[in-house]
């Protein structure tokens, strides 16, 4: 028997402009809400949870600039994933390559050590862990490009071996990148020539807009170069990329190292930041996974992904001081982050489909 | 060089490789169905976390293992109802499931953080049959979930390959416009298997908590396992009794690093024997991507693609 009431999906044939507005907006709203509920229900406040993170995030000006300051590495990340989600090559590990990227900056910062100016050492610094980005992705790329291997649980598996090479770098005795003779280990710091001076009293570094820059650029090189115009044929067909004689293999390889270049600039840049050297402690901050978040929410659209990665540093970075002001726990923020990008993916059925409920009789003919 | 220890190793193995049995078995389900789950991690460390509370408060294994499970089957109802129901893009919800799971079991865990759970789960006991030299620790020392879990794989083979619903299960998977055409409803068959994906899913992060780790810390109480079980399944080809052998063997390579530390051999530095299960995984999975392998292992044909009758 089926019941009376169907829901059935029509597909839009255009959507309308303002839903690809409004359906991001009220997927965040719907999960703040569903958010606040779960607070209720384990015993926290939500208004005490949500207006200390407003104020610690967004609204106070310590906040603000913390905020702009933590989504340099974020918008990195985002972009470094939309680049790959763009052509449906899902680099999830983005994470790995973003700590590749702090081994090789830091490396470049201290093996050519105080020689030269800063205008040379603060770009080497950079592409030298864009670099290392790129070659912790090379794998997965090739085999991606030449055996068709699911780029997805590659990439995510070398996370966790850069994760333990992080851990191997920082706890090994005798590491280039540690300081000598300390009681406990902890990475040397890089020198002055290649660390940038923060904007006054803030955790906000030059670099904010360099990656600004880089998102715009990026959303330029993808609507209107010819390699961007390849990209987006493959993504929307296949088949009709082959016969348009786009080299779809060397296309795929090209977008994936990009993408891991681009990760393991967010590493690098936390080098020449706020981190300025080796730190075991970005294992655990998750800055590469919530660029995948940053991404779809912002459906891969490069300009949008510098609106979404400043919304999730202030999520992030009013969560992280809630542990201080009030006793909810950090972790919420990461919840909300989950919680978010899971309406946002329903919302996309509204986007795409009118839904509407109908009676059997009329949906069986 | 000790003996002892390699034998105690091998058990080890088997051991580790119930709760890689359990969240390989539940997205093997799931994958036949045609739903591609990403979100394993997650769910196993919410039913982690789920089955810790549970037992602690009621000082039952066994709610333990159910609330457990439970949760995992919750969270893999997310999963269906945006892939099946809503048709969103399966890879990212499945990504988000794992940071919605991640987030949600620390949040949860933030109060019992580094304790250790009151009950666990206990081997059993053969009486003199454990006693038996190389055999008796392997074979006869485990608890009875991994013999259950083994239990289950071996049922599973014959409930995919020998039955009736078996059938429609792989259909579904591999050829659902077949299967509508049939009368049967594709999604709810979809959901159906999702839910008990997670299932199987919940029960092995609770194993992994209760038996294994009994205490809790964040993340690193699954450390990417549930990544493993999803190369696993492709490691398998997707055939739940290939689906033990995988599993111990990478069973095997992810208790190695604490076996070599017992035995004191320490040239290899150990943060770099910690990468050896991801790494032994990643060449598994490059190796069987192989043209001449590739067509053998049988993915299910419509994995990942939502199913559409109303459009044109």
């Amino acid at each position: 028997m089926r019941s009376p009431i169907r829901i059935v999906f029509e597909q839009r044939n255009e959507t309308p402009k303002y839903l690809s507005t409004l359906v991001p907006l009220i997927s965040v709203i719907a999960a703040l809400v569903a958010g606040g509920l779960f607070l209720l229900a384990t015993g926290y406040s939500p208004i005490d949870t949500y207006s200390n993170m407003l104020s610690d995030g967004f609204t106070s000006s310590r906040g603000i600039t913390d905020t702009l300051g933590l989504s340099t590495v974020l918008i990195c990340t985002g972009i470094s994933a939309a680049f790959a989600f763009q052509m449906n090559l899902y680099n999830i590990g983005g994470e790995g390559q973003l700590y590749l990227g702090m081994i090789g900056g830091a490396w470049a910062g201290l093996a050519l050590g105080d020689r030269l100016p800063s205008f040379v050492m603060i770009p080497t610094v950079l592409l030298l862990g864009s670099l290392a980005g790129a070659v912790w992705i090379l794998i997965p790329a090739y085999v991606r490009s030449r055996l068709g291997t699911s780029e997805i649980v590659t990439t995510l598996l070398l996370t966790y071996v850069a994760a333990s090479l992080v851990d191997h770098f920082v706890y090994s005795p005798g590491s280039f990148f540690v300081t000598k003779n300390s009681a406990f280990p902890q990475g040397r710091l890089v020198p002055d020539s290649a660390s940038l001076t923060a904007f006054g009293d803030t955790s906000l570094y030059p670099t904010f807009f360099l990656v600004a820059l880089l998102a715009l650029v990026l959303y330029w090189v993808v609507k209107r170069t010819e390699f961007g115009y390849r990209i987006q044929v493959i993504a929307d067909s296949p088949r009709a990329a082959h016969y348009a004689g786009i080299n779809a293999n060397r296309t795929t390889l090209s977008v994936m190292l990009i993408s891991g270049a681009l990760s393991g600039l967010g590493g690098a840049a936390l080098i020449v930041g706020p981190f300025g050297r080796l730190d075991p402690g970005i294992t655990l901050l998750g800055y590469g996974y919530a660029g995948i978040v940053i991404a779809a929410l912002a459906r891969n659209n490069f300009s949008a992904i510098i609106v979404s990665g400043i919304l999730f540093a202030g999520l992030r970075s009013g969560g992280d001081k809630l542990q201080i002001s009030t006793d909810t726990p950090i972790h919420i923020g990461v919840m909300l982050q989950g919680a978010i990008l899971l309406f946002a993916l329903g919302g996309e059925a509204f986007r795409r489909y009118r839904i509407h409920a109908v009676r059997a009789e009329r949906a069986a003919q | 060089m000790n003996e002892n220890i390699w034998v105690l190793a091998s058990a080890d193995s088997v051991a580790i490789a119930t709760t890689l049995i359990l969240a390989a078995l539940g997205a093997l389900f799931t994958e036949r169905s045609g739903v591609l789950n990403l979100g394993i991690e997650g769910i196993l460390l919410t039913a982690a976390i789920s089955s810790f509370l549970a037992a602690d408060a009621s000082g039952s294994i066994w709610l333990g293992l159910l609330i457990g499970s439970l949760a995992g089957a919750l969270l893999a109802g997310i999963h269906a109802l945006l892939s099946v129901v809503l048709r969103a893009n399966q890879i990212v919800a499945g990504l988000a499931l794992v940071i919605f799971g991640t987030g949600l079991a620390n949040f949860l865990g933030k109060p019992v953080e580094g304790k250790t759970v009151t009950t666990i789960i206990h081997p059993l006991s053969f009486g003199a049959l454990s006693d038996i030299p190389l055999v008796g620790p392997i074979v006869f020392g485990q608890d009875i979930i991994t013999y259950a879990s083994i239990a289950i794989a071996i049922l599973s083979s014959l409930y995919l390959f020998r039955s009736r619903p078996g059938l429609e299960l792989r259909a579904t998977g591999d050829d659902p416009a077949t299967v509508d055409a049939q009368g049967l409803s594709v999604a709810s068959i979809r959901i159906r298997y999702t839910l008990f994906g997670g299932l199987l899913v919940g029960l092995g992060g609770s194993w992994l908590m209760l038996a294994q780790s009994a205490a809790w810390h964040q993340a690193s109480t699954t450390n990417g396992i549930g990544w493993i079980a999803l190369a696993l399944v492709v490691f398998a080809g997707w055939r739940p009794l290939r689906l033990i052998f995988g599993a111990v063997l990478f069973g095997f390579t992810l208790q190695l690093p604490f076996t070599l530390q017992a035995e004191q051999i320490t040239f290899i530095p150990s943060a770099l024997m910690q990468m050896l299960p991801y790494l032994a995984t990643l060449v598994a999975l490059i190796a069987l991507s192989r043209p001449s392998t590739r067509n053998k292992l049988g993915a299910p044909k419509a994995l990942g693609t939502p199913f559409v009758r109303d459009e044109r």
